[in-house]
């Protein structure tokens, strides 16, 4: 039996063995000489893992009486926040090594963090759940003040502890109030009592309060405060971590919350859901108008795509789910992309991040500017581009679910939006010549990221990859 | 050749892939270039030419293949009178553009990336107007967007073609994405996607609730790409872009997408009185607005710019109407627009390239210079003014027929008369044109020396032309069958058009003179209207579109700079009132059952324990700012609430709390050493009050919410029967709370002390690297604000300290051997004990009690752990699981029978986890007041009646 169980969760204790033992190696012998080193293996675990997960799962099982479970869902999930984070892994070895960023404990945080995320989208159990949350929280809060010399890293870092730590509190507290009131705390169990109109007081508030705890790890409005400062304050390759493989892992366990466990009343979580979608995209979209700083507008934009993700997740139906999927995996490729080229932005050896250094910049390197030109209009949703596709999944997912009305605001949404993803093309392409203009960026790790993750905006457009058969399957096993 | 329609996805494909050649083939030089990028447009066209027959049958030919099912894409394609006229025009002028941009483009522009941007813009065009599935006809739709502005920025040295590429795309992008819920909302109302089962669906989408906003929407991305007024601005200033751009996108193309887009629609959407007030109106303005501004446009490119605003406005007007008759007539403009403004556009290039200048008023007397070019344009520009016998003639005259027996808010005289004000300007400018550019004398100086352009320049606008004269004079053999067979596609009948030049002394024919006679006599008056004009104050649609970017900025700003000024109490606010609502949104939205207990009764005891507490939590927060005393606040609420613990017979409890409240009490007090005594105040007073009222809010709920749980059971049984029916008889103890710490929840506590043990290393570690970095040299350079008291070690609480060290120690024994049967425990007994060794460190100073101490409490913390651990392995022993208890009673005289249980061992575990815990974290933060320079005493208090007399400072050099 425990052998079974250990088997389902095999990927999950190699690589907290590998965490483990490579951090007291490393603090034994070369720490931070090794750092690079450490990247590079860490990212070549992450894609061996992916790769495994990948092709080996089949069909849905569970371990520990069904606290942990191993469904298509789950591996959609996990395949793609590995790659993810190892893709981000690969790219910000170069630039922390350069600026003296790279400490040997950063590949093992972000390794340990996303322990805690595959956990967190198998999770099958509040336990787990809260398990695998807190386990990449506390990563991803040491992660997020990494840069220890940095008043803004650090306040950045010491204020999304305090909200997360907030956050995580009132998740806990739902998560007992939803313990108290259905007598279990298996989501298995919790589905049978929280049926369509039958949702008690306590059982309502505790979801609720998920709910809340959730919508702060995916940076939903309200909750949304601490990604401009996280963002803007992080080092560059950390916030393209934040952008990329915990939205996945937070977005698969607030879709395996609902629908494991409270999949019996969609009545009574929808509008929740909707209203933090639609706050998330109109607040993204609006405030990102403003921004100069382009990792502040990409938190921005984080914020309205998480509330395009949830759009998909408001609609409630397993087709709803499969948008969900595919726009995260969708998002999370177009984020690599970005982050790829924001990390080449640099003028003199230092990094730049203003983007009125963009002018011109088709001028000077007309293949990188058509690839940002690319990923623009894809984040933007215009078509034919693949970032296209995930909105029209997520909008009709959300207009035959009934939520017509979130559907048109998302469109009006993602017309505010695609302003300022123009913008920045406007200016690489047409804007005033100056001398503050970038550096080329010589890296060919990150260009050959930004060209692919481009290229994979077109190319997606014949098929997506396949994505949509994956993807159905997956939220059909959520969602019966 | 009967062929189908597998011929229809090649056509659309054909300049997708033909984008892909003048890449490669600019090498071989560019006319090499040009002729390839025409042979895939040929190719496209003979195609189309092909499939052309069975059209004019009547046939609509279709082809479908699946694409993203789910999503409802797939890749249909159909054609029938309407995409065959649409897709001749775009491949047909498509040839003629590419001719014309082989001599038109100069040497130093990159003549292979252009091509390749026309293509793609092509491909995407045909796409549109072939496409027989919405979604896919969005992606076209967006495509265009796209490489228009690859093509409108081709000219990237040029700052209004950026600012002109800018407009366009935001413009447009904006509303091609607005029309992307339009679209699926139609789709949704039909539940398909495909356009020909769309169209099937009238009564139900006319129905719908949702036609209104599906139809705005639609309409807002046809607006925005035909530049309708109030959208009508971003044409002009994509002007910037090269004439065969100019002439390709902004004359017979990509500005008729819209118009396409509605003639598509017409047969589902029109009809109502929606459509034809929204559709009508806006037309009719944007009609007369054009015609009017081009008038007084010096810009030879603006000038057609306005003026195709215009057209395109009078064919938008004529598709509003709704009728069959109105459609007929807009579908021969759109034909007779097309050839008569590319033709003038390409010309106007022409006069620009030759002369160097567009400026009208740099112009004139060019008749002699360049006589092609002259008949060319006079031909053209006398068909756009309406004269007889040109083709534009001939749609003008039908479309003031039309307009003239259309009663707007049925009034019948608005429409005609507007229409007829619209030409009469369209005569206008149509004869400037002329007249300021090529009549009058000759001028000696254009900035360059105008001749007519080679042969290739100007063939394509004479070829043009030739049609313009010819669809003049036998409009019914040459456009009449293809007229037929598109309004038949538009308006789903069999309508046939009567295109005549002589229709008798109807109202459109005076309109008509009056129009012509009018517009003389504007030109005439040119110069007096044009001061006029110039002086008038008008708003500038660029300085509109401006304002508004910036004030969309500044608003953005403002969001952002309220909602994320980088506050954390402004975060927290945030969160609170979010939270609360959240939860007011739960409260309102479950069902509410009847509470299922009984409160309880409150009696006097109660009552003021329930005081005591709200008022020291209320001093707490009026004296937060001083530390000391909130210090001593929190102490009595800590021991209230122990108090209740004990109301509430649960004396374990009661103890713990109370211990764990005076150790963390007394660690507070030593780290309050570091800090100001007073908090400084930093937000007014509407802040503490805005501040209190959401705290007020968040607190209340929480209460609410706590108050309604209490009085309701929970979904399961409570666990306490089953362990106070085991507790005896499985773990041996009676006390069941310790009985659970060690045994029912062993594993529990040994996680717990773990972390404990853990955290005290933490606080180590964290206390060691703090010092060692600048916070260090903080402390060193660090003073207490007041003075300190002289009598730091002082004789009474020494010697008390002294006495009370083996009575506590005896009590924490006493409590810890008893805590199996009666309230007690490892942990509490540690709790204790550490506080027993705590005041010794207060007494008489860390230095003198650490030189007395012989254990490390590292060491000591890892001793607890392993005894534990030890102890929970040593059940394997006995062949069961981790941490099972066993007991069982031994008699050692002369004491009584003595119970032996093995979680005896694991509390002890605890118990020196939790002493080893306290005192490293006491021990780390007394090595930061050591940093300070605190002097280490030799003695134990200051002042000793044994020593004799004391050092005045109380301290020992």
């Amino acid at each position: 039996m425990l052998q079974a169980d250990l088997t389902i969760i095999l990927p999950e204790i190699l690589l907290s063995v590998y965490a483990m033992i490579a951090l007291l190696g490393a603090v034994y012998t070369g720490k931070d000489a090794l750092a690079p080193m450490l990247t590079w293996v860490t990212a070549a675990v992450f894609t061996l893992l992916a790769i495994w997960i990948g092709i080996s799962g089949e069909g849905a099982q569970s371990a520990f009486g069904g606290m942990f479970m191993d469904d298509g869902f789950a591996r959609f999930a996990k395949v793609t926040l590995l790659l993810s984070a190892a893709a981000v892994l690969v790219m910000s070895q170069e630039y922390l090594s350069r600026r003296g960023l790279l400490r040997f404990e950063f590949p093992l945080l972000i390794a340990l963090a996303v322990v805690g995320m595959m956990m967190m989208v198998s999770a099958g159990d509040l336990m787990a759940l809260y398990m695998g949350l807190e386990l990449q929280s506390l990563a991803l809060y040491v992660v997020a003040a990494i840069r220890r010399d940095s008043v803004k890293s650090t306040e950045a870092g010491l204020k999304y502890f305090v909200l997360g730590a907030l956050s995580s509190g009132l998740l806990l507290y739902g998560a007992s109030l939803t313990y108290g009131f259905a007598g279990t705390t298996l989501f298995s169990g919790i589905v049978q009592t929280a049926t369509e109109g039958h949702v008690s007081l306590g059982l309502l508030f505790g979801l609720v309060l998920i709910a809340c705890g959730l919508a702060f790890k995916v940076s939903a409005v309200p909750f949304h405060m601490w990604t401009p400062d996280v963002y803007e304050g992080s080092p560059t390759p950390v916030t393209a971590f934040f952008a990329t493989a915990p939205k996945v892992a937070a977005m698969g366990l607030f879709a395996r919350v609902l629908h494991d466990a409270f999949g019996g009343a969609v009545g009574d979580w929808q509008q929740v859901i909707a209203i933090l979608s639609l706050l998330s995209m109109f607040l993204g979209a609006i405030a990102a108008i403003g921004q100069t700083n382009i990792k502040r507008l990409m938190a921005y934009s984080s914020i309205a795509h998480m509330g395009y993700a949830l759009m998909g997740l408001a609609a409630g139906t397993a087709f709803g789910v499969q948008a969900l999927l595919i726009y995260m995996a969708i998002y999370v490729t177009m984020n690599v992309g970005t982050f790829a080229f924001i990390l080449s932005m640099e003028r003199d050896g230092q990094p730049v991040t203003d983007i009125k250094s963009l002018n011109m910049y088709s001028k000077k390197e007309p293949a990188k500017a058509l690839a940002v030109l690319i990923l623009m209009f894809s984040l933007a949703g215009v078509p034919p581009l693949v970032g296209f596709f995930g909105k029209l999944y997520v909008l009709r997912a959300a207009y035959e679910g009934g939520l017509a009305w979130l559907a048109v605001a998302g469109v009006v949404a993602s017309v505010i939006g695609a302003f300022y993803y123009l913008r920045i093309v406007f200016y690489m392409y047409f804007g005033e010549e100056s001398d503050e203009a970038l550096d080329g960026g010589k890296s060919p790790i990150l260009w050959g990221f930004l060209m692919a993750s481009a290229a994979l905006m077109v190319l997606g457009v014949v098929n997506l990859f396949g994505i949509e058969g994956a993807a159905a399957a997956a939220a059909a096993t959520l969602v019966n | 050749m009967d062929t189908g329609g597998n011929f229809l996805p090649i056509i659309a494909a054909l300049p997708f892939v033909g984008a892909l050649i003048p890449g490669v083939m600019i090498r071989a030089g560019r006319t090499a270039c040009a002729t390839y990028t025409f042979m895939a447009s040929a190719l496209a066209f003979i195609l189309l030419m092909l499939s052309a027959p069975a059209v004019f049958r009547g046939e609509v030919l279709q082809f479908q293949l699946e694409w993203l099912p789910m999503l409802g894409l797939n890749v249909n394609f159909m054609l029938d009178g309407l995409g065959l006229l649409f897709a001749g025009l775009i491949l047909g002028i498509g040839m003629l553009i590419i001719l014309y941009a082989r001599f038109y483009l100069s040497r130093e522009d990159p003549m292979g990336q252009f091509y390749t941007y026309l293509l793609l813009f092509q491909g995407a065009m045909v796409g549109i107007v072939l496409s027989d599935n919405i979604l896919l006809l969005l992606v076209f739709w967006e495509l265009t967007s796209l490489s228009s502005f690859l093509l409108i920025g081709y000219w990237k040295h040029l700052p209004e073609g950026r600012q002109g590429a800018r407009m366009a795309l935001t413009v447009t992008g904006l509303g091609g994405l607005a029309m992307i819920a339009g679209m699926l909302i139609l789709g949704s109302i039909v539940g398909s996607y495909d356009l020909s089962v769309i169209l099937q669906h009238k009564e139900l989408i006319q129905a719908s609730p949702y036609y209104l906003p599906a139809l705005i929407l639609i309409l807002a991305g046809c607006f925005t790409k035909s530049a309708q007024f109030p959208f009508h601005f971003w044409l002009p200033h994509a002007m910037a872009a090269p004439t065969p751009v100019s002439a390709y996108l902004h004359s017979a193309t990509m500005v008729k997408a819209g118009l396409f887009l509605m003639a598509r629609m017409w047969p589902v959407l029109s009809g109502t009185p929606e459509w034809f007030y929204i559709v009508a109106t806006t037309g009719l303005i944007t009609m007369v607005l054009g015609a009017v501004i081009a008038l007084f446009k010096d810009d030879l490119k603006a000038l057609l710019a306005f003026s195709t605003v215009s057209h395109l406005g009078l064919i938008t007007m004529l598709l509003g109407f709704g009728t069959e008759a109105a459609a007929i007539v807009a579908v021969f403009h759109i034909l007779n627009h097309a050839t008569f403004k590319a033709a003038l556009f390409m010309s106007a290039g022409i006069v620009d390239h030759e002369t160097h200048t567009r400026d009208i008023k740099r112009l004139g007397g060019l008749r002699h210079l360049m006589p092609v070019t002259f008949v060319i344009v006079t031909i053209a520009a006398l068909s756009m003014a309406g004269i007889p016998p040109l083709n534009g003639f001939l749609s003008k005259e039908m479309m003031l027929e039309e307009a003239s027996h259309t009663a707007w808010l049925s009034n019948p005289w608005i429409l005609p008369a507007l229409a007829t004000l619209g030409a009469l300007f369209s005569v206008a400018y149509s004869f400037r044109l002329v007249a300021h550019v090529f009549l009058g004398p000759k001028r000696d100086d254009y900035p360059a020396k105008p001749h007519d352009p080679a042969f290739g320049m100007w063939a394509s606008p004479a070829f043009l032309v030739v049609l313009v004269v010819l669809i003049g004079l036998m409009p019914n053999l040459i456009a009449g069958p293809l007229v037929d067979i598109t309004a038949a596609a538009v308006t789903g009948g069999h309508p046939h058009a009567h295109i005549s030049h002589w229709h008798g002394l109807v109202p459109a024919f005076w309109m008509s003179v009056a129009a012509i006679l009018g517009g003389a006599l504007f030109l005439s008056l040119h110069g007096a209207l044009e001061r006029g004009w110039n002086a008038a104050p008008r708003p500038e649609a660029k300085v509109i579109f401006d304002a508004i970017t910036r004030a969309s900025t500044r608003a953005s700003h403002w969001l952002t700079d309220t909602l994320h000024n980088g506050s954390i109490t402004r975060y927290g606010a945030i969160f609170a009132a979010a939270i609360t609502a959240a939860g007011l949104f739960a409260w309102f939205e479950s069902p509410m059952s009847a509470p299922t207990r009984e409160m309880l009764p409150i009696n006097a005891i109660m009552a003021i324990g329930w005081v005591l507490l709200v008022i020291s939590t209320g001093c707490i927060i009026a004296f937060h700012r001083n530390r000391i005393l909130s210090l001593v606040l929190l102490g009595v609420i800590g021991l209230a609430v122990s108090m209740a613990f004990v109301y509430f017979s649960a004396p374990d409890l009661a103890l713990t709390q109370i211990s764990v409240e005076v150790v963390t009490i007394i660690l507070l007090l030593l780290a309050l050493n570091f800090l100001p005594g007073r908090t400084p105040v930093e937000s007014g007073m509407p802040r503490r009050l805005r501040d209190a009222v959401i705290a007020g809010a968040a607190g209340l709920a929480v209460g609410g919410l706590t108050y309604a749980i209490l009085l309701r059971d929970f979904a399961a049984e409570s666990i306490s029967a089953y362990h106070l029916a085991n507790s005896y008889k499985g773990g041996g103890g009676k006390n069941v709370v310790n009985v659970i710490l060690v045994d029912f929840r062993g594993f529990d506590t040994f996680g717990e002390i773990i972390v404990l043990g853990i955290a005290a290393l933490v606080i180590y570690a964290l206390t060691k690297s703090v010092l060692r970095g600048p916070g260090g040299r903080w402390l060193l350079n660090w003073g207490p604000d007041d003075d300190e008291a002289g009598d730091r070690h002082p004789l009474m609480m020494v010697v008390v300290t002294r006495v009370i060290m083996p009575i506590a120690l005896m009590v924490g024994a006493y409590i810890f051997l008893r805590g199996h049967n009666a309230p007690g425990g490892g942990f509490i007994a540690g709790l204790i004990v550490a506080i027993a060794l705590l005041m010794q460190y207060m007494a008489s100073g860390f230095a003198w009690a650490e030189e007395r101490q012989r254990y490390h409490y590292h060491a000591m913390i890892a001793a607890g752990v392993m005894t534990a651990a030890v102890t929970g392995m040593g059940s394997w022993l006995a062949g069961r699981q981790f941490l099972t208890s066993s007991y069982g009673y031994i008699h050692i005289p002369p004491i009584e029978e003595f119970e032996w249980a093995t979680a005896m061992a694991f509390d002890t575990g605890v118990f020196i986890t939790v002493v080893g815990a306290v005192m490293l974290a006491l021990h780390s933060l007394s090595s930061m007041s050591r940093r300070t320079g605190e002097q280490v005493n030799i003695h134990p208090m200051d002042v000793d009646p044994g020593r004799g007399a004391a050092p005045a400072d109380g301290k020992e050099a």
